[in-house]
C-alpha cells in the first residue's frame, strides 16, 4: 500500500493543475462568447481544406 | 461547403426573389448593384452594398456561410458621432485599466452568432483594439482599446457600417457586477465540480473496504483527505448557500437556504466529528454533491434570468448625447445633465428629443416609437407638445424645453408603472411557504429522533439523526422549482418568449381571462390599402401617381404604397389634416380626404385626383395578424375568456372584434379606464393575462396578474412587463400558457415525488435500519429523478 504515499500526491498535483487551468480560462474570459468559438472553426475550415488539397496534390505529384 | 458556393448561391437566391444580398430584404425602388466576387448582386441601398464591399474586403466573407439569419439593414448614412469622443461620456461609461480603456457596448441587431463573429473580426482589425468579446444573446459588447490609437467613434462607425446600432449600457458599473458575479458563479461550479470528483474518489476507497480491511492508519488517512478536499467545496463554492441560510436567519424565517446549508454543514461537521473521534462512517462525499448539485440547478435559473433581462433591457438603450442648444444667439453643445428650462433645443433627424418641449417650428415630424410604439413619424405642429424620448425625423426642429429629467412626462409615467409593479409583487412564492414548514419540520424531526436514541442509550444517536437529515435532505425539494423553472425557461426562450420572473409562469397557468390590445397587438401596425376604386381608364398610371406623391412622405400612410413609382413628384407638400399634393410633369395632382383631393363628401376614404377631378380612391386597413383568429379561438377553445379593449372608436373595434372572433369588447378606453376594466374583473375573482404593446398599456400591463408585452411594441410597455414576446408571432400566447401549465404540472409531480420519497424514507432511516452512506445515495437518486423529469418541459409540443 506504500505505493499510495506517491499516487495520493500526485492525484492532488493533478488536481491543483486542473484548478489552475479552469481559472486561467475563466479570467481570459474564455467562457464570455461560446458561439463565436464554434463558428471559428468553421470559418478556418474552408482555408485547412484548400491547404490540404495542395498537400494532397503534391503527394500525388510525387 | 466552399465558402464562395455557398455564397454565390445565397447570391443567385437573392436575386432570384429580388431580395437584398446583405440584409434579405426585398428590394422595392430603386436598387444598387455591385460586383462581388466578379458576379453582380443586387442590394436595398448604398448603405447595404457598402457593408458586403467592406465585409469582403475584409476578408470576412465567410460571414454569408455562417450566418443563419439575415443581417440588419445597413445604412450608409454620415452621422455625428463625436459624442462618442466627448470626455464626460468616456469618464462616465468607461474605464481606464491595465493600459487600455474599457467599456460595455449594447449593441442592437445581432440575430445569430455569425453576427457576434462578424463584430468580433471587424473591430479586431482595428489598430490599438486590444480585445472584443461580444455575447450575441444578450446584445452586449466588451471592448477594450486605446481611444489615443482610434477614437471610440471611429468603432462605432464601423458596427454602424455593419447595420449594426450602438448604445450605451444605462449602468456600466452594474454591467460589470452583472459579469463579475457571473464569473464567481461559475468558478464556484468549477471548483465543486473539480474538486468533488476528487473527494469522491477518495470516499470511494472507504466504501469499497466493506469487510474492514483497511487499517485504521490508512481509512484515517483516506478521511483527512476527504476531509481537506471538502473544506474549499463547502467553504468557497457553498458559500451562497451559506450566506442564505444567515440572511434568512437573520431575517427569522426558514427558506431553502436554510435547509440546504445546514444539511451541507452537518454532514460536513459531522463527518469531521467522526473523523476526530474514529467513528463508524463519513459523508464528505455527501456534502460536495449537495453542494455541486445545488449550484448547477442554481446557475442555470441564473442564467435564464439574466439573458431575459438583458435582452429586453430596452431603456437601457441610450445614445452618447450632447444637446444642442441656442445660448446668446449661439448653437453650442452641452451634456444633457446641464439643460435648462426655457433654453432653446436643435433637434436634427435621427437625434432623441432629451426633454419636453414646445415646437417652435411651423411644421416638423417626429417618431414616437419608444413611446407609443407607434413606428410611423408623426407631424407635429408649432406649439405642440413633443416628449423626450420622440425621435426627430427627416428636419431639424427648435423646441422651447419646458420640463427636463425627472419631470418629463416620461420619467412620470415610468414612476407610475414602478408604483404599480411594487403593489402586485407582495405575493410570496408559495413554494417558499412549503419550504419553511418543511425545514421547521425536518430539523424537529431530526431532534426528536437524536434524543429518543441517546435517551435509548444508543451510541448511533448523532448518527441515525444525520442519516435522517441527509436522506431528506432538500436536494429533491429544493431541485424539485429550480429545476422545473430552469427548464420551463429555457423551452420558453426557445418558443420566443422571454420571462422576467417565475412567479408569472405560476400565475399564468392560473389565468382564466386573456385581454388584448388592438392596435399593434391583434393588428400588425402597418396601414394596408385595400379596395382600390379607379375613376381613369389608366389605372397603373393613377397608381403610380399615388405612389410618387406618397414616396419619402411623412404622411403616416405612406407604409400603404410600397410600390415602384416611374413618375417623379416634385414641390411636395403635406398640408396637415388635409393631405399631400405635388406636381408631376407640370401638372398639380392631391392625395388626401375626399374633399381635398377630388372635391366630394368625405367618406372616410382616401382619394386622389387634382383637386376637383378625382382619378382613385383606396380604403385602408389596418389588418388583423394572421395568426390572431387561430390563437384567439385556441384560447377560447381551452375554456379561457377573451376581451378586447381599445382606443379606437366602436365601429372599428366592434367591426375587428367580430372580424378575430371575440366576444367582449371596449372601445374608447384610456389607460385609467383601460386600468379600471382590468381591476372590475379582477375583483369579480378573475386572474388575468394582458397583452399590450404601447405606452397607453403600460399601466395596465402593470396592474394585470400577468403581463405579456408585444417584443416589437414601445420599451416602456415591455418593461412593465412579465413576458416579452418576440418577433411578431401572436401565437406565442399559447405557447407560453402551455409551457406554463405543463409547468405546473411537472412541479406538482416533482414535489409529491419529493414530499412521498420523505415519508417512506425517514421513518425507515429513523428506526435505524439505514446507513447514512445509503442514505445519501438515497437522496441522490431521488434528486436526479426529479431534475429528470424537469427535463421533460423541454419536450412541450409548441405549436399551436
Amino acid at each position: 500500500m506504500n505505493i499510495l504515499l506517491v499516487l495520493i500526491p500526485v492525484s492532488l498535483i493533478f488536481l491543483l493543475i486542473a484548478i489552475g487551468i479552469f481559472v486561467w480560462a475563466l479570467r481570459s474570459s474564455q467562457f464570455e462568447n461560446l458561439e463565436s468559438a464554434a463558428l471559428d472553426i468553421l470559418a478556418t475550415e474552408n482555408q485547412a481544406r484548400v491547404e490540404t488539397n495542395t498537400n494532397e496534390e503534391k503527394i500525388d505529384a510525387g | 461547403m466552399n465558402a464562395l458556393a455557398t455564397h454565390l448561391t445565397n447570391a443567385r437566391q437573392a436575386n432570384e426573389n429580388c431580395l437584398c444580398f446583405h440584409c434579405g430584404q426585398a428590394i422595392t425602388t430603386k436598387h444598387v448593384q455591385e460586383k462581388i466576387h466578379g458576379k453582380l448582386q443586387s442590394f436595398c441601398c448604398t448603405g447595404c452594398s457598402a457593408a458586403t464591399l467592406w465585409i469582403n474586403d475584409a476578408g470576412l466573407s465567410d460571414y454569408y456561410t455562417l450566418r443563419t439569419e439575415q443581417a440588419p439593414q445597413a445604412d450608409a448614412s454620415p452621422v455625428d458621432l463625436s459624442a462618442w469622443d466627448h470626455p464626460e461620456t468616456l469618464t462616465q461609461h468607461s474605464r481606464f485599466r491595465e493600459g487600455f480603456d474599457d467599456i460595455i457596448i449594447s449593441v442592437q441587431g445581432m440575430h445569430c452568432a455569425a453576427c457576434a463573429w462578424l463584430i468580433d473580426r471587424a473591430l479586431s482589425k482595428h489598430k490599438g483594439v486590444s480585445e472584443v468579446s461580444v455575447n450575441a444573446v444578450t446584445g452586449r459588447l466588451h471592448l477594450r482599446w486605446l481611444q489615443a490609437t482610434t477614437p471610440l467613434s471611429q468603432l462605432i462607425y464601423c458596427l454602424q457600417r455593419l447595420g449594426y446600432r450602438a448604445f450605451l449600457t444605462q449602468g456600466s458599473q452594474l454591467e460589470k457586477s452583472r459579469a463579475q458575479e457571473k464569473k464567481t458563479l461559475l468558478l464556484r461550479i468549477g471548483l465543486a465540480a473539480l474538486v468533488a470528483m476528487q473527494t469522491m474518489m477518495f470516499a470511494e476507497a472507504l466504501y469499497l473496504d466493506t469487510s474492514n480491511e483497511m487499517s485504521v492508519w490508512t481509512r484515517d488517512a483516506f478521511r483527512w483527505l476527504c476531509f481537506v478536499t471538502a473544506t474549499p467545496v463547502v467553504f468557497y463554492s457553498g458559500m451562497p448557500f451559506i450566506r442564505g441560510m444567515l440572511r434568512e436567519l437573520k431575517q427569522k424565517t426558514f427558506g431553502m437556504d436554510v435547509l440546504a446549508a445546514s444539511s451541507i454543514l452537518l454532514a460536513y461537521f459531522g463527518s469531521f466529528y467522526q473523523t476526530l473521534v474514529g467513528g463508524q462512517h463519513v459523508w464528505y462525499d455527501a456534502a460536495v454533491m449537495f453542494v455541486l448539485f445545488l449550484l448547477v440547478a442554481r446557475f442555470l435559473e441564473y442564467q435564464t434570468r439574466q439573458v431575459a433581462y438583458e435582452q429586453s433591457d430596452a431603456l437601457a438603450r441610450a445614445q452618447p448625447y450632447l444637446a444642442q442648444v441656442f445660448r446668446a444667439g449661439q448653437q453650442i453643445a452641452i451634456p444633457v445633465a446641464e439643460l435648462k428650462v426655457g433654453d432653446t433645443l436643435c433637434i436634427n433627424p435621427g437625434e432623441t428629443v432629451s426633454a419636453d418641449g414646445i415646437l417652435l417650428n411651423e411644421l416638423a415630424s417626429f417618431d414616437e416609437s419608444l413611446l407609443t410604439g407607434e413606428a410611423r413619424p408623426v407631424t407635429k405642429n408649432r406649439g405642440d407638445f413633443i416628449l423626450a424620448g420622440s425621435i426627430g425625423s427627416l428636419h431639424s426642429a427648435r423646441l422651447q424645453v419646458t420640463q427636463i429629467g425627472r419631470d418629463t412626462q416620461l420619467s412620470q409615467l415610468l414612476y407610475r408603472v414602478e408604483l404599480a409593479q411594487l403593489k402586485k409583487s407582495g405575493v410570496l412564492h408559495y413554494a417558499e411557504r412549503i419550504a419553511r414548514y418543511f425545514v421547521v419540520g425536518i430539523l424537529l424531526i431530526a431532534a426528536l429522533i437524536y434524543g429518543f436514541w441517546f435517551l435509548k442509550g444508543s451510541q448511533h444517536a448523532f448518527e441515525i439523526a444525520l442519516a435522517v437529515m441527509v436522506v431528506s435532505c432538500p436536494c429533491a425539494l429544493a431541485l424539485a422549482l429550480p429545476a422545473a423553472f430552469a427548464s420551463a425557461q429555457s423551452a420558453l426562450a426557445k418558443a420566443g418568449v422571454l420571462s422576467f420572473s417565475n412567479d408569472s409562469l405560476v400565475k399564468l397557468a392560473k389565468v382564466d381571462t386573456f385581454i388584448f390590445d388592438k392596435t399593434g397587438t391583434l393588428t400588425q401596425g402597418k396601414i394596408t390599402r385595400t379596395a382600390d376604386r379607379y375613376f381613369v381608364e389608366d389605372q397603373a398610371h393613377a397608381l403610380a401617381i399615388a405612389c410618387a406623391l406618397e414616396r419619402n412622405s411623412l404622411h403616416p400612410l405612406a407604409s400603404a404604397f410600397p410600390e415602384p413609382s416611374s413618375l417623379q413628384a416634385t414641390d411636395v407638400r403635406l398640408i396637415p389634416g388635409k393631405g399631400i399634393c405635388g406636381f408631376i410633369d407640370g401638372k398639380e395632382y392631391r392625395i388626401g380626404s375626399a374633399g381635398f383631393s377630388a372635391n366630394t363628401i368625405d367618406d372616410g376614404r382616401l382619394w386622389l385626383g387634382d383637386g376637383e377631378q378625382a382619378l382613385a380612391s383606396f380604403s385602408l386597413n389596418d389588418n388583423a395578424r394572421p395568426d390572431a383568429k387561430i390563437t384567439i379561438s385556441a384560447l377560447q377553445k381551452t375554456g379561457l375568456s377573451v376581451h378586447l379593449l381599445s382606443g379606437d372608436a366602436a365601429i372599428t373595434v366592434d367591426s375587428f372584434a367580430q372580424e378575430v372572433g371575440i366576444l367582449h369588447s371596449a372601445a374608447r378606453q384610456n389607460p385609467d379606464q383601460k386600468q379600471a376594466y382590468v381591476n372590475a374583473l379582477q375583483s369579480k375573482g378573475h386572474s388575468i393575462a394582458m397583452i399590450g404593446d404601447g405606452i397607453n398599456d403600460a399601466l395596465v400591463l402593470a396592474s394585470a396578474d400577468v403581463s405579456i408585452a408585444m417584443g416589437s411594441g414601445a420599451a416602456i410597455a415591455q418593461r412593465s412587463a412579465d413576458m416579452i414576446i418576440c418577433g411578431e408571432k401572436l401565437n406565442r400566447v399559447l405557447a407560453a400558457r402551455a409551457v406554463a401549465v405543463k409547468t405546473q404540472k411537472i412541479i406538482r409531480q416533482n414535489l409529491t415525488w419529493a414530499l412521498l420519497y420523505n415519508l417512506i424514507s425517514i421513518p425507515v432511516t429513523a428506526m435505524g435500519f439505514i446507513h447514512p452512506g445509503f442514505a445519501a445515495l438515497g437522496m441522490v437518486t431521488s434528486s436526479l429523478l426529479v431534475s429528470i423529469n424537469a427535463l421533460r418541459l423541454r419536450k412541450v409540443s409548441l405549436s399551436p
